[in-house]
């Protein structure tokens, strides 16, 4: 309105040394409503929990469900790594030129490794895998074939597919088999973990959103006569909002931190089964982890949900109190 | 300084709180708005303050369209007024000094200069001593004299106050007038919306009548 008339040369230095003291002012409202909102946090320890742990919650499960496919799909690598293809030879074929067409796979294109399985060198795994020594020993003459176990180069379902085309195609060879539908089954479960996993991240998410929303909403209506007196007397809709944005924040990263422990806890709880199961298959599985990237991630996503939540809630409300 | 160009206010389209308005305030004047309870004084101030805006017509503050206002610079037009309220509007949870500080806050002032121009505007009402002291241990009177404290901290040219004497007895409500004279002696625009005739008749300034919504005096300070 009415300002001092300056002269030019004066109101180029005096306008910069404005536009920095009002920077200075804003981090200095930043810097106060940081630690009022986490001063009121502290000073409602028990309702401020509450909403931590339901934050907590809603984000424990699919964070958790988000690690065991992680966990699945490392397990699918190893599954992928040791995919392997089995040459079963015709019956009859003797041991000389089972070496002979064993020697003539590892030659093919595609062919990382071959081992040979004689037709006794099988009976003999066969009967340590099933137990059965003394019904097979009772056999007169061996009825297993010799195989050739190949490992592809490609462990890739469409590559294993074609090899195994070319390789039944040699002479001597009976049967080309390889075990891809559980892999493959493997795969799809995966899939469908994963869209699961994010259904379920959405959904929670949103859980977080309406939890964080109804709280800072009542903080809000607890705080009306305050917002609206600051209104009065030329507040903007930033210097409204702030204190809200940063207990939503707040409530985020207590969230974040209680998930954070919750599923380190329960990593530790189930560690010592899964161990154990992993190592009933012969397999040494551990449940992953979160790490630094995971764990500053969850963290990272709560908080930002805290204060999404938050800046829904009081713009609701700033929305409401708009001068007609 | 305030020109009121033809301007009305409808509520849900049917209730006229404000018709045709047609005057201007000088810079520097002080103007009294009289009229019952209802006659639109309160409707008036909320329009200035772009509280609301207007149905029909235009105000001019300081020159400028105040309807033409963004949202997002609402605020900052609104620094430029101060308002006192009838209910004083003070936080119960903050001190007066705290109180008296919030326009400065708001203005992100540097804490040093705010706390000085807080202890000024509290000097000059005359509540200096109880700074430390929330609202709810002041009478009336004092927090009348907080609010005012606010309006004026930062200096505004214009200074609004709505029935600031209400609910005060006649030597407070002497007082408080007496307070917004001072400001007006020193340059600022005052308009102070009242129904204590008695008061307003002693002081002499140039005095808008309404009555329903109307203008229907609009006397010169004698």
């Amino acid at each position: 309105m009415s300002r001092r008339p300056e002269a030019p040369a004066r109101g180029a230095r005096r306008h910069r040394t404005r536009s920095t003291s009002r920077l200075r002012g804003w981090l200095r409202h930043h810097r106060a409503m940081a630690l009022d909102s986490a001063g009121r946090l502290l000073r409602a320890p028990v309702g401020s929990l509450v909403t931590m742990l339901a934050i907590a919650i809603a984000l424990v499960l699919p964070a958790a469900l988000w690690l065991a496919l992680d966990g699945a799909r490392l397990l699918d690598a190893e599954l992928t790594e040791s995919a392997t293809l089995t040459a079963y030879l015709a019956p009859g074929v003797e041991a000389a030129e089972a070496g002979r067409i064993d020697e003539a796979l590892g030659a093919q294109p595609g062919v990382a490794s071959t081992r040979l399985i004689t037709a006794d060198e099988g009976m003999v795994e066969f009967q340590q895998a099933l137990g059965l020594e003394d019904a097979l020993a009772r056999l007169d003459t061996n009825p297993l074939p010799a195989s050739v176990v190949v490992t592809p180069i490609d462990p890739g379902p469409a590559a294993m597919r074609a090899l195994a085309a070319d390789l039944e195609a040699l002479s001597g060879v009976e049967e080309v088999r390889l075990d891809l539908a559980w892999i493959e089954r493997l795969r799809h479960i995966g899939e469908l973990g994963r869209r699961v996993a994010l259904a379920l991240a959405v959904l929670f998410g949103s859980g977080v959103l309406l939890v964080v929303g109804n709280t800072i909403r009542l903080a809000v209506e607890s705080r009306r006569k305050e917002i609206e007196v600051v209104t009065l007397i030329g507040a903007t809709h930033a210097f409204v909002r702030r204190p809200f944005l940063y207990s939503g924040a707040w409530y985020g990263l207590g969230g974040g931190l209680l998930a954070w422990g919750l599923l380190t806890l329960g990593g530790n709880w189930l560690a010592a089964p899964v161990a154990a199961l992993a190592a009933s298959y012969g397999a040494s599985f551990g449940l992953p982890r979160l790490g630094l990237d995971g764990s500053v991630a969850l963290i990272g996503c709560s908080m930002l949900l805290g204060w999404l939540g938050a800046w829904i809630a009081v713009s609701r409300h700033l929305a409401e109190v708009k001068p007609r | 300084m305030i020109e009121f160009q033809h301007v009305g206010k409808r509520y849900g389209g049917r209730f006229e709180a404000l018709a045709n308005l047609d005057f201007h305030v000088r810079r520097g004047e002080m103007v009294f708005l009289t009229g019952h309870s209802g006659a639109g004084k309160s409707s008036l101030l909320r329009l200035i303050m772009r509280l609301e805006r207007p149905s029909r017509g235009r105000i001019l503050v300081a020159g400028h369209d105040i309807d033409r206002l963004h949202p997002s610079q609402v605020p900052f037009y609104r620094r430029q007024i101060g308002v006192v309220f009838q209910d004083h509007q003070l936080l119960y949870d903050r001190s007066i000094f705290h109180n008296v500080a919030l326009p400065l806050e708001i203005q992100g002032v540097e804490p040093r200069e705010g706390a000085r121009r807080v202890r000024a505007a509290l000097d000059k009402v005359g509540l200096l001593h109880r700074e430390k002291a929330l609202p709810i241990e002041l009478s009336g009177g004092e927090q009348q004299r907080v609010g005012i404290a606010r309006a004026v901290v930062n200096k505004p040219a214009l200074l609004l106050a709505d029935e600031p004497t209400g609910n005060l007895d006649p030597q407070l409500s002497a007082d408080i007038m007496a307070l917004f004279e001072d400001f007006n002696r020193i340059g600022t625009t005052v308009m102070i919306a009242s129904h204590d005739l008695a008061l307003i008749a002693r002081l002499r300034h140039r005095t808008l009548r309404l009555r329903e919504g109307r203008l229907v005096g609009d006397q010169e300070a004698a």
